[in-house]
């Protein structure tokens, strides 16, 4: 598949350091593109404005997955290594990324609190290896949230905790990063749309690994999400498409979920795993439009959007957000993907 | 299924008693407290009475903490239904204001009223998500009435008292609702502290437990204040 990678290219000063509620005065202090599916016309404007693009009747879906302290530093044969934790297995092991380690079986990771990891096996990707871990479930998650971290990229250059990786709504705690479309919603703005009768539901889907360093991007095929949608969601989903509302997902991970559980155009009450990877020629049945960050050029997220827009049209809006100096990643601006207009 | 109950402060007191009594009534518990010891003590006699439960070693004052102790639950039982905030401290024994301790003062007032912010705030997203849970605030006569000598504890519950309506009234609607219990004068280690001459007769925390079973169940009140020995002595007369 064609990808957009190296069409456009996003300047230092674009990247997002600071949290918006840093840098201006709330979380939903950030700008909003929003680009018609339909046309590729864009409109400028701000995430608090969001409400102007919805109706009464349609539906939002949130994943309300919580952001995990996934990062955490050991030694191995006395040298300091980073753990990235991708995806948990069972109640003490773990698919994990290994920074600055050796990927030798049977090599042992040491902790504090004389927590120990042995790593077990090297994944099909040949980047991660499954770790087995001395302690398991609540031990470890009490190891973890005591000495862990979230994970942070290069373009991050304060340690902030783990709090400010979260969305306000997120319960159901999984995520190895954040899910990062929904951090710039409120209760407050929740609630005004809620009032306006914009529908909410929530799935759950839990992260894995976006980027494995060094350049290195995973591929969706390789990497299975745990994900829930409940009896509760999938009805409000039917329902609401049946009524003609439109549904609009929080993020690619609601997308990833709600297209993996999709039944004959609508939605069936689904646990489980998925690698589905959406690319411009799948068929969504379900979702009718995005909201989402921006994304650099080789992220697999840009290959779901070309699901929702043809990919030239994504490439002039994306050239006109670097134009108009929209901010990038998890702390960054927001795109809002859907029909308006008339073809 | 069962419901699960968070009590914060669960070791000893009040907090001890309504572990044990929800684990008896067949509830989840996920408990905390700071003291290990004593936390364990009361996870184990939960254990032999054959109930469930998650202990934590946290300091609720403290974020971090707060995110460890509420996550853990959350991994472990997928949801909390019920809040108890429990946890609070008396500071020094009795002193008159102008003779407090301004450290001493400050600790008082962010332990009980910063912890169940923290613990609340919390714990309200995923219930707010599934649009049903009650959390009770746990507060004293001197959150009412200013006694001489109370000092930071009746400041710190007054504040307590309203951040419990104003939080109510911004969650009317929700499904979620928050009320008040003023549990009375008990013996324990706290009122030693708050009165430590004390001749006259103190009820128990097991006597209290009642007004605590009805809010846990109930969405019929929200950000109302309830004295357990009213309630105790309505339920005598109903």
């Amino acid at each position: 598949m064609k990808l957009i990678k190296n069409q456009f290219h996003i300047p230092e000063s674009l990247n997002a350091a600071k949290p918006p509620e840093i840098r201006n005065h709330s979380r939903a202090d950030v700008r909003m593109m929003v680009l018609d599916s339909l046309t590729g016309k864009t409109d400028h404007n701000h995430f608090t404005q969001i409400g102007q693009y919805l109706q009464s009747g349609d539906l939002l879906v949130f994943n309300n997955s919580r952001t995990i302290p996934s990062h955490v530093k050991g030694y191995q044969d006395g040298n300091l290594v980073s753990i990235r934790l991708a995806k948990m297995i069972s109640s003490n092991r773990w698919e994990a990324l290994l920074i600055n380690g050796k990927k030798k079986m049977g090599s042992v990771i040491r902790f504090e609190d004389h927590v120990e990891a042995t790593i077990n096996s090297l994944m099909n990707d040949g980047e991660r290896v499954e770790l087995v871990f001395s302690e398991k479930g609540i031990q470890l998650y009490d190891f973890l949230y005591r000495y862990g971290m979230p994970i942070r990229y290069e373009y991050i250059n304060t340690p902030w905790p783990l709090h400010v990786y979260q969305t306000v709504y997120g319960s159901v705690p999984g995520s190895v990063e954040m899910t990062s479309a929904g951090r710039p919603f409120t209760w407050r703005l929740m609630k005004e749309l809620k009032d306006k009768g914009v529908h909410q539901a929530f799935i759950q889907l839990h992260t894995g690994l976006s980027y494995y360093e060094n350049d290195i991007w995973p591929n969706p095929e390789d990497q299975y999400e745990f994900f829930s949608v409940s009896d509760e969601t999938a009805k409000t989903i039917n329902d609401t498409k049946n009524k003609g509302g439109k549904i609009i997902a929080v993020g690619t991970t609601v997308v990833r979920a709600l297209e993996s559980a999709a039944l004959a155009g609508s939605v069936e009450a689904k646990n489980g795993e998925t690698n589905l990877y959406i690319t411009e020629n799948y068929p969504l049945q379900v979702v009718d439009g995005l909201i989402t960050g921006l994304h650099e050029p080789e992220a697999s997220h840009l290959h779901m959007l070309q699901a929702f827009v043809d990919k030239h049209l994504l490439l002039t809006a994306y050239e006109e957000a670097v134009r108009e100096q929209y901010l990038w990643h998890e702390f960054g601006d927001m795109n809002f993907i859907l029909p308006l207009g008339v073809k | 299924m069962k419901k699960v109950v968070m009590i914060t402060g669960a070791s000893k007191g009040l907090g001890r008693a309504l572990a044990i009594a929800f684990a008896q009534a067949g509830y989840k518990l996920a408990i905390c407290a700071r003291g290990k010891e004593t936390l364990t003590k009361v996870q184990s006699e939960i254990e032999q009475l054959g109930g469930e439960v998650i202990a934590v070693a946290a300091d609720v004052s403290i974020e971090a903490d707060v995110e460890r102790f509420v996550s853990i639950t959350e991994l472990e039982y997928g949801q909390i239904d019920v809040l108890i905030n429990n946890a609070s401290i008396f500071g020094p024994g009795p002193s008159l204001l102008l003779d407090y301790p301004v450290n001493k003062f400050q600790n008082v007032l962010h332990v009980n009223i910063m912890n169940p912010f923290f613990v609340t705030r919390r714990v309200l997203p995923g219930m707010l998500t599934k649009g049903s849970g009650s959390i009770i605030n746990v507060t004293s006569e001197a959150g009412k009435t200013g006694f001489s000598e109370w000092g930071a504890y009746g400041v710190s519950k007054f504040g307590l008292e309203g951040m419990t309506e104003i939080w109510a009234d911004e969650l009317e609607g929700t499904g979620v609702v928050m009320n008040m219990v003023d549990p009375g004068e008990m013996d324990t280690d706290m009122h030693k502290v708050a009165v430590p001459d004390c001749d006259y007769e103190l009820q128990r925390p097991e006597d209290v437990m009642g007004v605590f079973f009805y809010l846990a169940e109930t969405k019929a009140d929200n950000g109302k204040r309830f004295e357990a020995g009213i309630y105790n002595e309505s339920r005598k007369t109903t």
